[in-house]
């Protein structure tokens, strides 16, 4: 198991060092491409290497044309397995932190809260690997209000740090009648305005802790970014009158989510490179946007795949 | 007799004094004015005895040059009242007696006067658009009128009190606020110098009066009501120069030394204040001289300014306060001190959200539109690899087969007996290239993967043995190595007969072998076609 780990580590770092020489062949190959489709002349520094590419690209299907990067190799798995994620406090949790935990048990399918004791994150992460689970997420406090969040992705994968604002439990509504039972069904996600690279990469996070929903779920599960600030939002809706009227009906804790680091290792890697950390003492901070846009609109137009 | 004054008055009593026929200038009006003003200019000529001009030239002059007479006449005039109004001052005696002698003839004249006054003071009331030329006449009227005016109060003052008393200005009233201005400010020893400033005090009356008269004029009237100042600082300064050195001590100059700057700065203060509000500041120096001690206003603020330097020396010299010491713990100030004070610095990050209900509701919006397109950022599942190769599916052909029973029979039992000479059908080949090239992979992976080495397969073709140690080729770091060779010595040499080397060989062997090769080179040289061959025949015959 310990020599199945280091060279599966090994694998990973020696395929991150290789990403930037597949970057110049795609480079290469891309070049020869369109000089192939424009019917132009093959620039000159190709030429040597012209006739070997070019049977590589004759070679390629879609797969393999797209240069992979070991971002896509933490996720490579993720959707043929449906994620299973363990959840956890910090050390001592309040009575309210449970609760909110309990909550968020509810919010990702296919989740197992656990107590946390007095163990130590790395026994908890051996663990979870050895169980098979994809992700680990840890949720701080300070008295009684939740305010730190940390979501780990299992095999070597990042970890994302985000700090919670505005909390507003399932708890905190008196009226458990009106509220009712949580539905439990694979929800659809919206995630809106994720525009820069990071803010993809915060995007691919947060999708791959939910699994492939069926098509008419009513459940929907909203991340919205806005000036770098992404609000969670629970809802259920229902179309009375026809397809195009549509009610919704907001169910479960809401909270803002402010992302202040990315590792490119798992939470007990101390040692791991540091993808993004935020920087607010920089002076132009207050007008940089770093996970999406905030001056275009906000529609996001993409093909469903079928 | 109808004197040159009566004559001028007359005139200028012809001229409408109604506002709005001065707004539009009119030839006839300015004609007019300038008529009268030529008029008081000869009335006056005869007090000049320096005027260059006999009279007052009109025709054909401007404004300003018509300005130009007047003023150069009356310069002279005013610097010789102005030696009168001191005579009088120094000898209050003669007014009175000056009084007596013109009091009965003068009476009416100062009723011209007075409503001359009020006439002057209407046109002085109207509007500004009046015309440059009206302006001046005004001016012109104006000064003369004042000239006329000093003369005669110089003359005959009680009676003037009386007459110049009307409606709007009372001198009681003026004397009891004047009192109790200088009483506010220096205490009450005003009641006492009341009999010797009381002339004074007339003077600053008279001089207010024109003051007033004044105010209501334009500015360049201010020249003559500063002079009329420095006429009262002049007596003034005479008279406390008189008292000062009759009894000049050594307190006078050194200490009250504070007094004599601030007269000294009262002094000029008051030559360039316009008001008639000065005169109360020269009375009240006066009255300051008089008396040894007191503050002037001037030493009132001299005083505070004293205090304030204290104040901020003191300031200086304590400890600073905590929000001007640079960085400063909490252990450093006073507690809670950080909440008074106002501090304010430039926040580099954007502050959180605050969710209010237009966010809620534009997140639903956005909600809403999302589910009503059906556009969701679901995770998608990736179109996975088939691990499996696709079945074969065996086609039965139908056709006939082509060769015959016995063929396929004799195909068979080659096969069996020496599979290698078979003759390969096509698919057999594509599926032996196949599984040659799989082959090869395979054996690529398993020396990655496992840890045990497989030699590669020993595949049936033809090649080349090299005569290697048979271990050599097994074994990659071979232990040991034996002499066991891979051939067999019929397959390192195949020859035939006794073979000997050179050096063993004897003449006659070496004989035989030459003849041997000529045979043999014999048998192809016939074989060979001729080519040339009577060249060749010349050519071997020289030879031989």
């Amino acid at each position: 198991m310990l020599r199945r780990n280091i060279r599966l580590r090994r694998e990973y770092l020696y395929r991150k060092s290789l990403e930037g020489k597949e970057r110049l062949l795609y480079e290469k190959k891309r070049k020869i491409k369109e000089a192939l489709l424009e019917g132009k002349p093959i620039p000159t520094e190709l030429r040597n290497e012209e006739a070997a590419l070019r049977q590589e690209i004759d070679l390629e299907d879609d797969y393999t044309a797209i240069p992979k990067t070991h971002i896509d190799d933490e996720y490579a798995n993720a959707t043929i397995r449906d994620p299973k994620i363990l959840l956890t406090t910090s050390r001592d949790p309040s009575a309210p932190l449970v609760q909110f935990v309990k909550e968020l048990k509810f919010v990702f399918p296919n989740a197992e809260r656990m107590n946390r004791g007095g163990q130590v994150i790395s026994e908890i992460i051996e663990s979870c690997r050895a169980h098979e689970f994809t992700d680990v997420i840890l949720v701080h406090e300070h008295r009684g209000i939740p305010d730190g969040l940390i979501i780990s992705h299992l095999p070597f994968g990042p970890t994302a740090y985000f700090g919670l604002l505005n909390v507003v439990t399932r708890h905190d509504i008196k009226d458990k009648k009106a509220m009712g039972t949580m539905p439990e069904a694979y929800p659809h996600l919206i995630l809106d305005n994720f525009k820069t690279k990071l803010g993809e990469r915060t995007a691919n996070i947060l999708k791959h802790l939910f699994p492939v929903p069926k098509p008419d779920t009513k459940r929907i599960v909203a991340f919205a970014n806005r000036s770098d600030y992404i609000s969670f939002r629970h809802h259920i809706y229902e179309k009375p009158g026809g397809p195009k009227s549509v009610e919704l009906k907001e169910i479960g804790p809401r909270f803002e989510l402010r992302l202040y680091q990315v590792k490119l290792g798992t939470m007990e890697q101390s040692e791991a490179q540091i993808e993004w950390v935020i920087r607010p003492y920089m002076n132009t901070t207050k007008k940089r946007s770093f996970i999406g846009n905030d001056h275009e609109s906000d529609d996001k137009r993409k093909k469903i795949k079928a | 007799m109808v004197t040159p004054v009566e004559a001028a008055v007359e005139s200028l009593r012809q001229i409408s004094t109604e506002p709005p026929v001065w707004l539009v200038p009119k030839q006839e009006l300015s004609q007019a004015v300038r008529a009268a003003s030529k008029l008081l200019f000869a009335s006056l000529k005869p007090h000049c005895t320096k005027s260059p001009f006999d009279e007052l030239l009109i025709e054909g002059f401007d404004a300003e040059q018509i300005w130009q007479q007047i003023d150069l006449q009356s310069q002279p005039l005013l610097s010789s009242l102005r030696r009168e109004v001191k005579k009088f001052e120094k000898h209050p005696e003669e007014i009175s007696k000056l009084k007596v002698d013109v009091e009965g003839g003068k009476k009416k004249v100062l009723e011209e006067i007075e409503t001359e006054n009020v006439v002057v003071n209407d046109d002085d009331d109207e509007d500004d658009d009046i015309d440059m030329d009206e302006e001046d006449e005004d001016e012109e009227e104006e000064g003369e009128e004042k000239e006329k005016g000093r003369e005669e109060e110089s003359e005959n003052e009680g009676e003037e009190k009386g007459g110049i008393e009307d409606k709007f200005l009372k001198i009681k009233e003026l004397q009891e606020y004047l009192e109790e201005d200088e009483a506010r400010e220096f205490g009450t020893n005003k009641k006492k110098r009341k009999a010797e400033t009381k002339k004074h005090e007339e003077d600053t009356e008279d001089e207010e009066e024109e003051g007033d008269d004044e105010e209501n004029e334009d500015d360049t009237d201010e020249a003559e009501e500063e002079e009329e100042d420095e006429l009262g600082l002049f007596g003034g300064d005479d008279e406390s120069d008189e008292d000062d050195l009759g009894n000049a001590r050594y307190e006078d100059f050194f200490s009250r030394k504070k007094s004599k700057d601030s007269e000294d700065k009262a002094k000029y203060r008051d030559m360039l204040e316009e008001d008639s509000g000065s005169d109360d500041e020269h009375v009240d120096k006066k009255v300051k001289n008089q008396r040894k001690d007191g503050l002037s206003k001037h030493e009132k603020e001299l005083d505070e300014l004293r205090s304030k330097i204290e104040q901020m020396e003191k300031a200086n010299l304590d400890p600073k306060v905590w929000t001007m010491r640079g960085e400063v713990t909490a252990a450093q100030r006073q507690k809670n001190s950080a909440l008074e004070v106002d501090l304010d610095f430039e926040h580099n990050v954007r502050p959180a959200p605050v969710i209010t209900e237009e966010v809620t509701a534009s997140l639903e919006d956005l909600i809403k539109t999302r589910i009503s397109e059906g556009l969701f950022d679901d995770v998608q599942k990736a179109p996975t690899l088939s691990s499996k190769a696709p079945r074969e599916v065996k086609e039965l052909d139908d056709n006939k087969s082509k060769k015959g029973l016995a063929e396929i029979y004799e195909e068979e039992f080659v096969q069996k007996t020496d599979p290698a000479s078979a003759p390969l059908t096509f698919s057999d080949e594509l599926k032996k290239e196949a599984s040659m090239l799989f082959k090869k992979l395979c054996l690529k992976l398993d020396a990655l993967s496992h840890f045990h080495f497989t030699p590669k397969p020993v595949v049936e073709d033809m090649s080349i043995q090299t005569n290697v140690p048979a271990l050599a080729m097994e074994e990659i770091a071979p232990m040991a190595v034996s002499d066991a060779a891979m051939l067999a010595p019929e397959e390192v040499f195949s020859g035939k007969g006794d073979i000997k080397e050179e050096a063993e060989m004897t003449k006659a062997d070496r004989k035989k072998r030459r003849a041997n090769k000529k045979r043999k080179f014999k048998a192809k040289a016939a074989k060979r076609p001729r080519a040339n061959t009577s060249v060749r025949n010349s050519d071997e015959g020289s030879k031989v």
